[in-house]
């Protein structure tokens, strides 16, 4: 076991930020950490790291994290902000520097896709190039425990998936990822386990197969219809389940349904711009358990508001 | 070697990151010699038999490399701890093997190196610009050393203490004036009340500026100075002494309250 957190509570004045948090991480897993701001992603992260101190067990690569071998740890803070003023190359190196082995920098510039960008100082980077060197910076010692607090925030889809591949490759490995994440589909798609945190407690744990089956809901057929009130009542009509959704008309639907939906459609004359069908995912989970949608920066989705 | 690796790193990652901060390198080299042009020419230093700077020029040059030794150390090393929290840094670093006692000895090294340069820029000033002599120590450098040294632990307090840059900036300036006139670097013993008089032995730049103006100040005609006030009187190595074992101190202290915890 490389984590493990048994019954790990924080608390900041009256304000607690981890509630009993227990669960663990085995070698060669990845592990994403899932839930709104506020939840207790990075406090939990930070105690997992020893940088700030909670109650209960908390053990790092069999120990205490102060205790820890840090040559094997790889840490990517949340809001890590490096020198300005030193080009990527030279930040690589000097973390590189920090470790008796260490990897060539410009391999590691070369996994995050910042070759072309090796001379340039950190300031002059963009958001996404600046974060691809703050993960450059946990992968410089090869390590046997890679903790990422929001690794792919602010980089762009292509750059996401570049990323997505790479800790993919390192779990290949057999290097062991905790990850903290608000992009459901990274979570889903590099993660052999998910814990979801609301209000500092885990509420949810599993792979992300077993959420979804759990909690994720039917498969669905959204309708985009002109009016909306028609083809509710056209459905009904025709015996299908409507499920709650706050913006479209969408029944439980497998695949198989989807000619005899449309001919009820047609047959009642209802106008509609298109189907969509779509099996359920981590954000109907997440939605179902949270209570809430969110956005990419983790914030709740509020009606009416950019 | 792992050691003397990774603060080679951390050395040269600092100095890359100070010296190029065009505006801070200006700064840090422009406030001494401003200093020696407003003191040291422009208010004149011709003895008058009374009042502030009624020495001979030679006397105040304790005083300037006192201004360097005291305010660039406290300032950048604060300013730096405030950076690297609010960058979320000394997390970053607390999963490596650099330890605290590591990270502060790099930025040590790096202000030894800048304030080295400002002390050499202010001794060939001074003695352009004034008509001091000046009786070239070698006590200068461990002098000049085990004060940066001191500071950067003080600086480090601040900077724990301090929750902000601008806090940095202003409990620096709040610690480093009452200490850079009441050390005996600008303003001498006689002018002040002789109650406070015991009182400047509890201010480090107090020996700072007592062994440096023992080691190389010589007034026309006297010979090295004996005796004088103070803990440790005017021994240039006495005073070496006590600065050496207060800069372990202030270091060791620094150290442990550079930030690993939230």
């Amino acid at each position: 076991m490389v984590i493990r957190a048994e019954n790990v509570r924080r608390r900041y004045g009256d304000t607690v930020a981890l509630d009993g948090v227990s669960f663990s991480v085995e070698s060669g897993e990845v592990f994403a950490l899932i839930g709104p701001n506020g939840a207790g992603k990075t406090t939990l992260i930070r105690a997992l790291t020893g940088t700030t101190q909670a109650e209960g067990t908390v053990e790092l690569l069999g120990g205490a994290p102060e205790d820890a071998a840090r040559h094997r740890i790889g840490l990517l803070p949340q809001e890590f902000s490096p020198a300005e003023r030193l080009t990527a190359r030279e930040l690589l190196a000097y973390y590189a520097g920090l470790y008796d082995q260490s990897r060539d920098p410009d391999s590691v510039l070369d996994d995050v896709g910042l070759t072309d960008s090796a001379d340039t100082y950190y300031e002059n980077l963009s958001g996404g190039q600046k974060r691809r060197v703050c993960v450059g910076t946990a992968l410089v010692n090869a390590p046997d425990v890679l903790i990422l607090d929001e690794p792919t925030t602010g980089i762009d889809p292509n750059g996401r998936r570049e990323l997505w591949a790479l800790i993919e490759g390192l779990a290949d490995t057999g290097t062991t990822v905790l990850l903290t994440t608000h992009y459901m589909e990274e979570a889903e798609t590099l993660a052999d386990r998910v814990g979801l945190l609301a209000d500092g407690k885990l509420v949810e744990l599993g792979s992300p197969e077993e959420l979804i089956e759990r909690h994720g809901g039917d498969s669905r057929l959204v309708v985009e219809a002109d009016d909306a009130a028609d083809a509710t009542r056209a459905l009904e009509r025709a015996g299908y389940h409507l499920l709650p959704d706050e913006t479209h008309v969408a029944v439980a639907a497998g695949p198989r349904d989807i000619p005899d939906i449309a001919d009820a459609l047609d047959d009642a004359g209802v106008d509609y711009e298109g189907l969509l069908w779509r099996q359920p995912g981590l954000d109907d989970v997440y939605v179902a358990l949270t209570g809430t949608d969110v956005t990419a920066t983790g914030d709740p989705i509020t009606e009416g508001q950019p | 070697m792992s050691r003397l690796g990774r603060i080679a790193a951390e050395t040269t990652a600092a100095w890359y990151a100070f010296t190029r901060r065009r505006t801070a390198v200006f700064f840090t080299f422009f406030f001494p010699v401003i200093i020696i042009l407003i003191f040291g020419a422009l208010v004149g230093t011709e003895p008058t038999g009374g009042g502030l700077f009624a020495e001979p020029a030679g006397y105040y040059i304790a005083g300037y490399l006192a201004v360097v030794v005291l305010f660039t150390p406290l300032s950048r090393v604060g300013s730096e701890v405030a950076r690297h929290r609010d960058g979320n840094r000394f997390e970053k670093l607390a999963t490596t093997p650099l330890t605290r006692a590591e990270w502060l000895l790099a930025q040590t090294l790096v202000n030894v190196a800048v304030i080295g340069l400002a002390s050499v820029l202010i001794l060939a000033l001074v003695l352009v610009v004034t008509d001091a002599t000046f009786a070239f120590s070698a006590l200068v450098v461990p002098y000049l050393a085990f004060a940066v040294a001191l500071f950067c632990g003080f600086g480090a307090i601040l900077g724990r203490v301090a929750d902000s840059q601008d806090g940095v900036v202003a409990a620096s300036n709040g610690v480093a004036l009452p200490l850079l006139f009441l050390s005996e670097t600008f303003v001498t013993v006689e002018m002040l009340p002789s109650w406070f008089v015991p009182l400047m032995d509890l201010s480090p730049l107090t020996y700072f500026a007592r062994g440096i103006r023992a080691a190389t100040y010589r007034p026309a005609g006297e010979l090295p100075p004996v005796g004088g006030t103070g803990l440790v009187g005017a021994d240039p190595y006495l005073n070496l002494l006590v600065l050496a074992l207060l800069s372990v101190g202030f270091f060791a202290v620094g150290a442990y309250a550079l930030p690993r915890t939230d």
